[in-house]
């Protein structure tokens, strides 16, 4: 039965193939819904990695659209400095500076109280 | 033509009532049910020892599938026998000789590789039966096989990906494909052996096509596939009159297994 194996071929196993890596799995829900990250797989190639992504993510019928992306496919940017500046920079805000502090500042310099909001006829 | 005469027997155990025709619909519906159920509760075998945790939840969600499809196909055996025995009677309480599956699902679940081609040979002959009886003038079934083939769809994609790679990779993986499939070849046609109610089955408009024509065309697709993964071509069905019959010790041990619980208590209500 072994020999049976004679007409196989030399050529070692392929090593990039069969090697598992992780697929990112984004979800919709229902039609019109946004693409939610919904977990990850990990899978040797897209095929597979389809295939898995079926099974975790939509064999319960809580999908009706999946995207698999390999997670070396996408681009990272988690750099503090470029994303949590320590400058101010509220200016670049659709709302402009963030005033409360400084009013609540020039009050305290003039001696003035915070007027209270109207409550009905006074 | 003697050689049929068990699967006839099994046949007339379970109905005296109706004409050829509902004979050899049921005849047909037990044949089916039998092979899904089959390889549906060896490849659920896999569930917690798959290669790795993604394959096992799916290969597991297959299994699940057959095994779906196995009861939705007794209920309707049972419906048409309609002898007082439901899905569950039908499906645990027979003894392993009153099966009629093909003797493709005699070979065990094995190694992963054996598991991958058993899959391969069964899903795509199945693929060709259930195109064959998409039309089918018995509507019940027509509806139940709209349903069994969107789900099918998937396991072809699922199989079909997993005989590419073990082929494609060499080594290690294509020398074990290759003894699944040498050991596995004579048995793969028997899923479409000729059934006795044949004659009934096209006379009446159940199935579209004879079993020998349902055959070749599964076979030609074998073969494109195998052709390109350069693996050897299938060979004749080996024993065609005894394909759904006699079947091996492996599946004797193995109905010993899925009737053991329910087995435990014959009159207990689960």
């Amino acid at each position: 039965m072994g020999e049976a194996a004679g007409a196989v071929e030399a050529e070692p196993v392929d090593e990039a193939a069969g090697v598992l890596e992780p697929w990112e799995v984004f979800r919709q829900e229902k039609d019109g819904d946004p693409m939610r990250h919904g977990g990850s797989v990990m899978a040797p190639d897209a095929t597979l990695a389809v295939h898995y992504a079926r099974e975790m993510y939509g064999r319960r019928q809580e999908s009706v659209h999946l995207w698999v992306v390999r997670r070396a496919d996408i681009h990272d940017l988690a750099d503090p400095d470029l994303l949590q500046p320590p400058l101010d920079r509220s200016f670049k805000k659709p709302g402009g500076y963030v005033m409360r502090e400084k009013l609540a500042a020039a009050r305290e310099a003039s001696g003035q109280q915070k007027p209270r909001a109207n409550k009905g006829d006074r | 033509m003697t050689e049929s005469e068990p699967v006839e027997r099994i046949a007339m155990d379970f109905t005296d009532a109706g004409d050829g025709r509902e004979r050899a619909i049921a005849l047909l519906l037990l044949s089916m049910a039998d092979d899904e159920f089959v390889i549906g509760f060896s490849d659920s075998e896999w569930t917690g020892i798959g290669p790795i945790l993604e394959e096992d939840v799916a290969i597991s969600s297959l299994a699940q599938d057959e095994l779906g499809h196995a009861q939705a196909l007794y209920r309707l055996f049972a419906e048409v026998v309609a002898d007082g025995r439901d899905a569950d009677a039908v499906a645990y309480d027979r003894p392993a000789e009153g099966y009629l599956h093909a003797r493709l699902l005699d070979h065990g679940r094995g190694d992963w590789a054996a598991t991958i081609a058993r899959r391969y040979l069964y899903e795509t002959a199945d693929a060709a039966r259930l195109a064959a009886l998409a039309e089918t003038s018995f509507e019940p079934l027509r509806d139940l096989v709209a349903k069994i083939r969107r789900e099918e769809r998937y396991h072809l994609m699922h199989v079909e990906a997993w005989l590419d790679r073990l082929a494609e990779a060499g080594g290690e993986p294509r020398r074990r494909l290759m003894v699944a499939l040498e050991a596995m070849g004579p048995d793969a046609g028997t899923v479409l052996a000729l059934l006795p109610g044949e004659p009934a089955l096209l006379r009446h408009g159940i199935l579209a096509e004879p079993f020998a024509a349902v055959e070749s065309t599964w076979r030609a697709r074998v073969d494109g596939t195998f052709g390109r993964l350069g693996l050897a071509a299938l060979p004749a069905t080996r024993d065609p009159g005894t394909a759904r019959t006699r079947h091996s010790h492996a599946f004797r041990a193995l109905h010993h297994e899925f009737t053991m619980v329910r087995g435990s208590e014959a009159a207990a209500t689960w």
